[in-house]
């Protein structure tokens, strides 16, 4: 009876064990059978996969540097997937978008200003006590300005229609601009202190002295002072403003200040250098200067150039 | 026959374990302490996975490679670097057998070591091995290609002196037995 049961139970786990190979054999389960050998047999290399990982994710958590450098892959290649995918999408969102902003631009176009002609214009007035001399400032917008030429000029939004005329000062909040040259109607061209031919009369704040500010070429940044005689000394670092000796500028309008100077020994003048108070390449608003008693004093000063 | 097998088996595992802590607390309080030229850390512990048993299954290795890494790691403070690269030497270590090995040497289920084998068999293994170890855990450690040549100078210093410290240690602490296959 022992013996019979120990045979039977081993026949029976044979014949079990058959019957389920055979099941797996059918041509049923051919597909099954591969996968589970092919897993089986590369195991491993799940198992390497599962540690490989586990010891990268290690690494990102605790090294902040490969860390970083792991996350901003992943964000590269999700960020490139990402607008692939949104070139292809917006596409079809072209129409609906294309309808709003056809309305949007019909609102706004009913609100805009600049499409009407402006017929008022402001002017800002102050009267100088001390010298009894009255300017009228004209505010005016840069549209266009070159600085890296050997003669630049600007050109203002304003013309003769606001009251600009030819040989008026420019200046801005920071200091001194040029002086315009040329009237359109409606714009003007500013001959900036940048040029060969733009010599406004400035003087030392401290010393009085006078002098002539000429521009060389080159560095945008900087000018140059002649004229000024070497018999009073200078310091690096002294404010040149605008002497108010010429009819365009009023006294007093920032220039720059010396970076540095040297005695030009053949004629007892200084040449000093000098750095700009404005810098031209920023440069946006600026006022145009009208002086009510030009005429007059051009007038005065007539007869000495013709004699 | 069975029972001499079991036997083998149970002194294999015996030896590994004692193996594993050896040489992990080599690596830890010795020689991670040691900088040569501020540049070079010899890495011993590479030596616990290339003298595992030919026949080792290839799970088991993958594990113990892991383990043995991920403890270094902890020890020396930068963690997932060492048990990355090792991870990778357990993968190739049985291609990198059946390359350099015969087939009499992987069937008596062997341990690598200058005893059981001739050197000129036993150098290219090791030195293969711990180079591409050193090129994994280099990439990963500066991970950037940048300084591509500078990584390689240390990646083949570091590779001669580990070699060199598993030789020595092979040499002096694996006893000579006497071959009765």
């Amino acid at each position: 009876m022992f013996v019979f049961k120990i045979y039977y139970g081993k026949t029976n786990t044979f014949f079990i064990y058959h019957k389920i190979s055979y099941y797996f054999c059918t041509t049923k389960f051919v597909f099954m059978r591969n996968l589970i050998r092919f897993l089986k047999r590369y195991s491993y290399i799940f198992l390497f996969i599962f540690l490989e990982g586990l010891s990268i994710y290690i690494i990102s958590q605790n090294s902040f540097y490969q860390g970083s450098a792991i996350t901003s892959f992943a964000n590269e290649i999700a960020g490139n997937v990402n607008t692939k995918i949104y070139n292809i999408t917006r596409y079809f969102t072209l129409g609906s978008s294309n309808e709003a902003l056809v309305k949007e631009n019909a609102r706004l176009r009913s609100m805009i200003e600049s499409s009407y002609v402006k017929y008022q214009h402001k002017t800002f007035q102050y009267n100088d006590t001390i010298y009894k001399q009255q300017f009228e400032y004209i505010d005016a917008k840069v549209i266009q300005k070159t600085i890296n030429k050997r003669n630049n000029y600007f050109i203002l939004n304003k013309g003769r229609i606001h009251g600009v005329t030819n040989n008026m000062g420019v200046i801005s909040p920071n200091g001194i601009v040029g002086v315009v040259v040329n009237v359109s109607s409606n714009f003007s061209l500013v001959m900036s202190v940048l040029h060969q031919d733009s010599r406004p009369n400035i003087k030392n704040q401290r010393t009085k002295i006078s002098g002539t500010l000429i521009w060389e070429g080159g560095d945008y940044s900087s000018g140059k002072l002649v004229d000024i005689p070497s018999s009073i000394p200078l310091k690096i670092g002294d404010t040149i403003i605008t002497s108010g000796f010429s009819q365009d500028f009023p006294e007093g309008i920032m220039v720059g200040k010396i970076k540095n100077f040297k005695k030009d020994k053949g004629t007892g003048f200084y040449v000093v250098d000098i750095k700009f108070s404005v810098d031209y390449n920023k440069l946006e608003y600026v006022y145009i200067v009208k002086n009510f008693f030009k005429e007059e004093q051009v007038e005065l000063t007539k007869d000495i150039k013709n004699e | 026959m069975n029972s001499q097998k079991t036997l083998k088996m149970n002194k294999d595992i015996i030896l590994g374990f004692l193996h594993f802590i050896l040489i992990a607390a080599f690596q830890i309080f010795v020689l991670n302490g040691l900088n040569i030229f501020g540049y070079f850390n010899p890495m011993i512990y590479i030596w616990f996975i290339l003298m595992l048993p030919t026949n080792t299954p290839k799970w088991l290795g993958l594990i113990l490679s892991f383990l043995m890494g991920f403890t270094v790691d902890i020890f020396s403070g930068q963690v997932g670097f060492h048990a990355a690269a090792l991870t990778f030497i357990g993968l190739i270590r049985p291609l990198f057998i059946s390359i350099f090995f015969s087939g009499k040497d992987i069937q008596t289920n062997l341990r690598p070591s200058i005893a059981e084998m001739s050197l000129m068999t036993f150098l290219p293994y090791i030195v293969s091995l711990v180079f591409l170890h050193h090129f994994v855990y280099f990439t990963i450690e500066i991970f950037n290609f940048s300084e591509f040549f500078l990584t390689l100078l240390r990646i083949v210093c570091s590779t001669i002196i580990t070699t060199l410290l598993i030789l020595i240690c092979d040499f002096f602490f694996i006893p000579k037995r006497k071959l009765s296959h």
